[in-house]
Order: structure tokens, then sequence, then C-alpha cells
């Protein structure tokens, strides 16, 4: 009868319709796909071509320990961060490595250098501590996160979800090493004057800060209203340079060799030697979070 | 009279409000003054703030729906409205102060539930379903067992919620300021109050009960008032004189800021002089306090200084940098620590504030249920 028809009609209409919907909801609701989950697909296996002799350049050791550790599967490598404050001249090459190196916009910093001056003349001494991420293995900044857009990764780096971040500067809040900071979409050529017929004018130079980092493993193009606009942003040990065996920028670009990169898991490793010295302590320690981050004084 | 005060005051806030919500819903976020060190500002605040009336105004319906107090008969309605219509504009706030507001899907369908951002978003949720559920009943006039229940629900939500609160900030072990176990126990306290102050102005201003009765809920609610607003200067003192005492730099930097820094004006001017003192001045003359327009006045006083409460428990624990010369470190747009509110965030905050207000109103004028015994203070 057509009044049954359509009953049954609109029932599997309905029942379609329903699936489609569950369907849709359990895609949308499916655990985040992380960008990066570790470095492990990075230059496994592939063989070691950097040997260090006695007397090398630290830099040397620490990139033949690197191409070591990534011989290794990514949960058995710990890395850490050195930072020798005797060494550091205060230069901060390291942070203006780091904002090229990651395309950092003005208002985001990922490696600042703070400076402390102590004593009354004559007695008077400064000190500069490079201030990256601590990577906690105890980090506060994750479980205040609402969808999980920052979690720990499997080496131990904290990292962020750029697509699944919601911008509510929780993480940001709870950082007790002021360690993020927001992405609020500035560049710096903004409103800097175009003048015809330089070599390089503002729109040529502007380019550079429009083109992609590779933050995590992927090319980020800096576009109004996407991310990592309008997110949390942080250092992640320059993943993207450790998984293709490199150095972090900071690392690679310290004139003093103050600070040093490394798996602390590898017991010949030049980060495992300093970070078994006496003059070694880490930043906030009485609030557990255990930093990865140590400094040697 | 009033009304039409409010329903101007209402619309040219709103007015105002145009301006922010075009400038945050189409050009971003960049006019804000608030940033990466002092992550939440105004609107945080404001979310704090109306978070409180709205579960404030919910708590005290349950006076006439559960409990049945009969001195508080027939108000349940009106507070069951106003719960209505703050809960999006603290919404709206909040809403606005995230950098990718388009996402907020992802909290109802990827949480992270151990995130008590994420505990409160579907709490508030749940407790929005649980207001519209009660006014929904209310309007049947049905007092039975299923409206009960609803209200027993909505009521556990709207204390632990309020609490929630606390703790949303409290758990950042990090912020001395915060950091006490005092401070999520202190909002359920504060919503009541902001909700017994919403009670002054409606009861007040708009005359929802019955001329007899409506001196003696004004002078009780007026009295419950004052009373809550002392135990929150109580709370003050508590964890003020403790801090300055026990000497903790961060904490004691931040007490002070608020006695003494830049804006210690707001406290001291608007959340003691005319939020706490000026109340308790109308409330021992028996003839202002039962005088629907000086009680309303009383109650908007005291919600003025709930806003600069809120406001003052927020920026300053954000205002103490994290490490010393990290301020001074690297410089640029949004790294500072020295926080006022923008022209963009006032205007939000004027936009919702204007809204909520007409809504309110308007719910009193055109809604059925609610205009048939309503109305304005002659």
């Amino acid at each position: 009868m057509p009044q049954t028809d359509t009953a049954t009609v609109n029932r599997r209409d309905f029942l379609k319709s329903a699936g489609a919907a569950v369907a849709f909801l359990t895609a949308l609701s499916a655990e985040p796909e992380r960008v990066i989950a570790s470095t492990a697909q990075a230059v496994n296996n592939k063989p070691l071509t950097l040997e260090s002799s006695e007397g090398a350049d630290v830099i040397v050791r620490m990139q033949v320990e690197l191409q070591r550790a990534l011989q290794k599967k990514p949960d058995e490598r710990r890395w850490v961060m050195v930072i020798d404050l005797r060494k550091c001249v205060g230069c901060h090459a390291c942070t203006i490595a780091c904002v090229a190196e990651n395309k950092l916009p003005p208002g985001v910093v990922y490696r600042p250098v703070m400076e402390e001056e102590h004593g009354v003349y004559p007695l008077v001494t400064r000190r500069f501590i490079p201030r990256p991420c601590m990577q906690c293995d105890n980090p506060p900044c994750t479980p205040v996160c609402p969808v999980s857009a920052t979690y720990k990764g499997e080496e131990g780096v904290v990292q962020i979800d750029y697509e699944q971040c919601i911008g509510c500067r929780a993480c940001i809040t709870a950082c007790p090493y002021g360690a993020r900071t927001s992405d609020f979409g500035y560049t710096y050529l903004e409103g800097a004057p175009v003048a015809d017929g330089l070599i390089a004018g503002q729109s040529f130079a502007a380019g550079y800060e429009r083109a992609p980092n590779f933050e995590y493993g992927k090319e980020w193009a800096r576009e109004e209203g996407s991310s990592p606009i309008g997110n949390a942003r942080k250092c992640h040990f320059c993943l993207h340079r450790v998984m293709n065996g490199m150095l972090p920028e900071c690392v690679a670009t310290c004139i003093g060799r103050a600070t040093l990169f490394g798996d602390a898991n590898d017991p010949d490793s030049l980060v495992t030697e300093m970070i078994h010295r006496p003059n070694v302590m880490r930043l906030k320690e009485d609030h557990g979070t255990e930093p990865r981050v140590y400094y040697m004084v | 009279m009033i009304k039409k005060i409010l329903y101007t005051l209402g619309a040219l806030a709103l007015l105002f409000g145009l301006y922010g919500f075009y400038t945050r819903l189409f050009i971003g976020e960049r006019d804000v003054n608030y940033g990466s060190y002092v992550t939440w500002g105004l609107w945080v605040a404001m979310y704090l703030f109306f978070a409180g009336i709205s579960t404030g105004a919910y708590m005290l319906a349950t006076l006439d729906y559960l409990f049945g107090i009969s001195l508080f008969k027939g108000t349940g309605k009106y507070a069951l409205w106003g719960a209505l219509v703050t809960m999006p504009a603290a919404l709206m706030t909040i809403g606005m102060d995230l950098g990718h507001m388009e996402r907020i899907w992802k909290v109802y369908l990827q949480p992270n539930f151990f995130s008590l951002l994420a505990q409160m978003v579907w709490g508030y949720s749940l407790f929005f379903v649980l207001t519209a559920a009660s006014l929904w009943f209310a309007m049947q006039g049905r007092r039975d067992t299923a409206m009960k229940v609803i209200m027993v629900v909505g009521l556990f939500l709207a204390v632990f919620l309020s609490g929630g609160v606390g703790a949303l900030l409290g758990i950042n072990a990090n912020r001395a300021y915060w950091h006490v176990g005092l401070l999520p126990a202190q909002f359920p306290v504060f919503s009541l109050a902001s909700g017994m102050a919403f009670m002054l102005i409606i009861v007040g201003w708009f005359g929802v009960v019955e001329e007899a009765r409506r001196s003696q809920l004004l002078w009780v609610v007026g009295l419950l008032s004052v009373v809550l607003g002392l135990v929150k200067v109580y709370f003050l003192w508590a964890d003020f004189s403790q801090s300055i005492y026990s000497g903790i730099p961060d904490n004691v930097k931040a007490v002070q800021l608020v006695l003494f820094g830049p804006y210690a004006w707001a406290f001291w001017g608007l959340q003691i002089v005319l939020g706490t003192a000026v109340p308790i001045i109308v409330l021992v003359q028996p003839n202002l306090a039962k005088n629907g327009a000086w009680a309303g006045l009383m109650g908007a006083f005291i919600l003025l200084g709930f806003a600069v409460a809120r406001a003052n428990i927020v920026f300053p624990a954000l205002a103490i940098p994290e490490l010393e010369g990290l301020v001074a470190a690297f410089t640029g747009p949004h790294l500072n620590i020295n926080y006022f509110p923008s022209l963009l965030e006032w205007s939000v905050t004027f936009g919702v504030v204007g809204l909520a207000t007409l809504a309110y109103i308007l719910g009193l004028d055109r809604l059925p249920f609610l205009s048939a015994k309503t109305e304005a203070t002659k």
C-alpha cells in the first residue's frame, strides 16, 4: 500500500542517514592522527657515514652519536640537552638560528636567552641562561589540553599537533618555564614600506616569511587563519632535523659549543657524560617536572 | 522606566559590541592585549563572571522548585531564564578567546577527559540542556518528581561546575597565587552570591513577585547577598594575609599587584567600596533595602564588584613572569606582562553584556509564561 511503501522508504532513508551520520561521527571522533609520531621513519638502518676521532670538535662527536642513536628503536633513546652556562657568552645566535629554522613570526620565541646580573660594582657578574622547552618527563602542559593536541612523543619530546590545537592557551598557562608562546599571525615585514626599484623589495623579502617551515616533519605554509597561526608553539628539539640526522639548529649554531644534544641512554654519549657530573642542575626541580634540559654551572 | 533604560543601555552596549564581534570574527585576534605571558584576559574573567551568574541563578531557582520555600515562590522561572541567558554569554566570551574557535567540536568528539577544560565544556553543555529542560517544565507549571530530579541534578552540576572553574585555575601549580586548595571551594560561594545579586535585580527592578512579599524578599536576598559578600572578603583576607606572611615571592608580588598595583583603584574602588561597602550601607537602611530601585542598584553594584573580583583572580597570577629575565629576553607583540584590556576586548565584553541584557528583558516582555506577572518598577 502506498502508505506502507512510504513508511518503508522513509525508514530505509532514515537508517541510511543514521548510518552515514554514525560513520561521520566515528570518523571525527577517531584518535587524531599524529603528524609525527617519532623519528622512527628517519634514518634508521642507514649506514653510519661519520667518524669521530680523539680531539675532534664536539659537534662532530655529537653528530656521530646522533647517527648511532637513530639506529635504535625510538623508545630506546632519550634525547636530552645540556647547556653549559660557563661557556654561554650571550650572543643570542641560538635564538636567531631557531627563529630562522622554524620561520618564527614576531611574538613567537622558542629559545630566548635570559640575562641575569648579580652583585654591586665592582663585584658584579652576569649570567646568560638560554631557555628552550624543557621537554619535561612529567609535563604539566599536556594533561590540561582539552583535545590532546599536545603530548609527549615516544622519544620524550613534547609535541604539538597544530591541526588539533584549538588555541585555548591552557598549556601556555600551565608551563612553569614560560616555554610556550601563542602565534597571533604577525609577520616581520608588515607595514614595511614598499620601495619600487629595489633589488629586494618588501614583497620579495616577505616571501621568505610566507615560505613553509618543516616543524614535526610537515610543511606548514604561513597562511591567514590556518595553523600554526592561532596555535600554541614551542621548541621541539628540532625533531624535523633530528629525524634527518642533523643536530638541533641551536646546537649547530652555538659558537661556544655551550649547547649539547644527544641520547642519554647511550652510555658513551657526550650528554651522558655531562649530566652525570656533580655541577649539573635543572630549572625548578622542586616542581617535579623532571626536565630533560640540564644546565652546567 | 527601568526597563526602558536597560533596553537603551543594552542596545548601546550591543552597538559598541558589533565592532568587536566583527573584528574578532572576520579580522582576528591581533588587537587583543592578552598574549603569551598574560595568557587569559578580560574574556576569560567575563566567562567566570557569567558562568557564576548562571550557576548561581540556578541554585536560587531550586529554592522555589526543589525546596519549595514559600518566600521564593514564583521567582524560580525568572532565575532559570537568567541562567539560560547568561550561560551562552559565558560561552561566547570564552569562545572568542580561542585561537581556533572553529575547532570547538573537537572538544566534544575528541576530548581529553583528563583535562579540566574538556570536563568544563561537557559539564556546561549538560548544564545548559538541564537548564532548558527545567525551564520547559517550569513553563508547564510542573512541580512533580521529574522536575525535582532535574533540579537535584542541576543543583549538583551548578555547585561542581562553579568549583571546577576554581580548579581550572588552581591546578596550575606554577601559579602560586592560584594554587591554593581553597580556590575551588570559594567559587560555589561566589556563584551563589552572584545569583543572589541577580535576584535582587530581577525582584527589585522587574517586580516579579506580588507587592506584599516583595519588600520582605528584597530584605532577605539583600541580607544574604551582603553576608556572602563578607564571606568573600574573609576569603580574600585569608588568601592575602597568608600569602604576604609566608613571603613566597611570586605570590606576594601578585597580591601586591592587586592591592597597590596600577589597577588597585579597581580593587579598592569597585570591588571593595562599590561592590561590598555600598551594599552594606544600603542594607542597614531598611527603607532603601526594601525599595525596588535601590535593591536592584545594590544587586548591580555587587555584580560589578564580582566582575572586578574575577579579573583580580585571573590577571595578577599571570602578570608575574615564570622566570626572572624572561620578559626582557625577547620582545615582540603579546610578549608583555602589563595587561589592560584593549578596545577590542572591551567592545566584545560590552556587546555580550548588552546582548544578555536585551535577551533577558525581551524574554520577560515577550515570553508569555514570564511576562504574565512582570511589572516594571514604577
